[in-house]
């Protein structure tokens, strides 16, 4: 960690164990406490339960809308900063009806939804630790 | 019916049998009475002349006893046709004595033939000798005449109703004869709509409309296999694009943490360990792995975060040009012909400097060995709108023309209609990714532009890029579709 960075407890939500397991490894180097969480809603639990200063979530995860899940974090905390994260390509919509959505898609309306940062995996190390400063800063 | 008489045919039928309703009767009053005419003259010019010879008999006898002059006017009588003879000379008044019909008292000469309704023709003929004069009054049967004039009529009626049975027989026959190929087009035009547009259009008539109509017919169908065709290669790059984005998503989940492990592991290893330079070249390697997945994505133009802004589009591609030239081989003949001022462009110039490196890297691997060369030009093109009906994604209106040409080895019809797909090469395996064209096809098609290619193996491939031009005031120039 740099002069001025901060510590945080970040909660790491995200249905690839590898992804989830090298993100908590990444911040931890960076100086934070990591929790992780394998879907929505065993994420939205241990944010209910622990809290946390910033959530890092998947936005397209099996079982989850990833989209609705910002909207409840949001709404639930008001403050919180949250970074939303996913894969580039496309992937069939949420009811697999034909037809794709492409990830940036995805990504915009977790904007909406109240996402303060968006990364398209695969990503830099650096880009997440410097997404987490940043909001912690602001 | 009703139904029926809508049909080419038995409309033809209806109107000759229309016509020759009207005219028909008409040519049989005015045959009958051109007939009746001729007879009637011919009728009475005979009895003329047969009075006239009887009364030149006569005259020479007026002085003979009445029993003679009686037995002149029987003899007459006995001749035929002939049905009172009647000589009044002086107060006497001698009359024929055989086959004496009693209702023949009238003595009126008849103008025509047929006058008076009594089917007898009267002729009165005076005769005048050097002493003497009589007036010799004969009675003319008609009715042989008028017998032989109905027998005509008739026969008339005959002929006329054998003509119009023949006209309606050839016209059956003259308009089934047009319509067939009529029907045939029909039921091939059928075909072609329920979507077998393998079948070809012609005919064997002679008819200059059937055959002109035969011919439009035949372009539209192969019009519509060749938008069939190009929408069919637009469906499946669609797909590919759409199944491309999907691997692409997976790929990129392990790429992350493949990418991130391998940093944290340089991280952990002591700089001189002798597993650092193959972690490097893990890597490196994942590096690669992530330009190909974003190469993959511009080909299905997903992901794309870059708005694409107005910009002048000549100097975009003069910075690609100056990559290109220190990219490739001194030894290249590069041509580069650019108008310093084309215009404005939406573009995201990063794709379109891509573009510009792939379709010159393409054209690169296309050269053979001996005179060959690759040439550049942008210039400003109106596209009007039979080109723009021949090519879907192009409107009538004004575009930048980027054109690659190399004199390289050209390709095939089977090629060209697999060169977008990713990972389609005819490189070397190793030598191309099989991704530069679909990348091309994938930034042409965010900037609403089209591909025009025109290929000869042996000669050479030209590529031509249309992008849409945009007017300094800033509308597009398009026409609204």
């Amino acid at each position: 960690m740099s002069k001025g960075d901060q510590m945080a407890n970040i909660l790491v939500i995200d249905d690839e164990k590898d992804v989830r397991v090298v993100l908590k490894e990444v911040l931890r180097r960076a100086g934070h406490d990591v929790t992780l969480a394998a879907n929505g809603r065993e994420g939205l639990e241990k944010l209910a339960a622990d809290g946390a200063d910033v959530v890092v979530t998947d936005v397209i995860m099996p079982g989850t809308n990833g989209v609705a899940m910002v909207q409840q974090i949001r709404e639930a905390h008001p403050d919180m900063p949250i970074i939303v994260i996913s894969g580039g390509g496309n992937v069939a919509p949420m009811d697999y009806e034909p037809g794709a959505i492409s990830t940036s898609a995805y990504l915009a309306s977790a904007t909406i939804a109240g996402a303060n940062r968006t990364l398209t995996k695969p990503f830099e190390r650096q880009a997440l630790v410097d997404a987490v400063q940043e909001l912690l800063a602001e | 019916m009703a139904k029926r008489l809508t049909t080419l045919s038995s409309r033809l039928v209806l109107i000759v049998l229309l016509i020759h309703a009207v005219l028909l009767p008409v040519l049989f009053l005015a045959l009958s009475a051109v007939v009746k005419q001729n007879m009637a003259d011919s009728f009475i010019d005979h009895a003329r002349v047969q009075g006239r010879l009887l009364a030149d008999g006569l005259e020479l006898e007026l002085d003979k006893s009445q029993s003679i002059l009686v037995a002149h006017l029987d003899s007459a009588i006995l001749g035929g046709r002939i049905v009172y003879a009647t000589l009044q000379h002086g107060d006497d008044e001698i009359t024929n004595s055989l086959m004496v019909s009693s209702d023949l008292t009238l003595f009126n000469e008849d103008f025509e033939f047929g006058e008076h309704g009594d089917q007898t023709y009267y002729l009165s003929l005076p005769i005048i000798s050097a002493t003497d004069m009589a007036m010799l009054h004969l009675g003319f049967d008609e009715s042989l005449t008028q017998g032989d004039f109905e027998n005509v009529q008739r026969s008339i009626v005959l002929i006329i109703v054998a003509y119009l049975l023949i006209v309606i027989v050839a016209m059956i026959s003259l308009s089934a004869t047009m319509t067939r190929p009529l029907n045939w087009l029909q039921r091939a035009s059928r075909t072609i709509a329920s979507g077998e547009y393998d079948r070809k259009l012609e005919t064997d008539s002679n008819l200059l409309e059937i055959h002109n109509l035969t011919q439009d017919l035949e372009r539209m169908r192969r019009n519509l296999v060749k938008v069939n065709a190009r929408l069919r290669h637009a469906q499946r790059l669609e797909s590919l694009g759409t199944l491309a984005g999907g691997v692409a998503h997976e790929f990129n989940n392990v790429l992350q943490p493949l990418l991130l492990y391998t940093d944290l592991a340089l991280e952990d290893l002591p700089d001189d360990s002798p597993v650092v330079e193959n972690m490097e070249r893990i890597l490196a390697l994942a590096n690669r792995a992530k330009g190909l997945s974003q190469q993959i994505l511009t080909f299905g133009h997903i992901d794309e975060d870059a708005a694409l802004e107005e910009q002048p589009f000549s100097p975009v591609v003069e910075e690609a040009i100056i990559m290109i030239r220190a990219l490739l081989p001194a030894t290249v003949d590069f041509r580069v012909e650019i108008s310093a001022q084309v215009g404005l462009v939406r573009c995201d110039p990063t794709q379109i400097q891509q573009l510009v490196v792939n379709l010159c890297n393409n054209a690169y691997q296309a050269l053979t060995t001996g005179d060959t060369h690759i040439n550049v030009t942008l210039s400003r093109r109106s596209v009007d709108a039979d080109l723009a009906a021949r090519h879907p994604n192009l409107r009538a209106g004004e575009y930048v023309v980027l054109g690659v040409a190399d004199t390289g080895r050209g390709m095939d019809a089977e090629t060209i209609e697999r060169i977008y797909e990713p990972f389609f090469t005819t490189q070397t395996v190793g030598e191309g990714t099989g991704l530069g064209l679909s990348v091309v096809h994938g930034i042409v098609r965010r900037h609403d532009g089209e591909i025009l290619l025109t290929s000869e193996v042996g000669k050479g491939t030209q590529f031509q890029i249309y992008l849409p031009l945009v007017s300094s005031a800033g509308h597009n120039k398009h026409e609204q579709r």
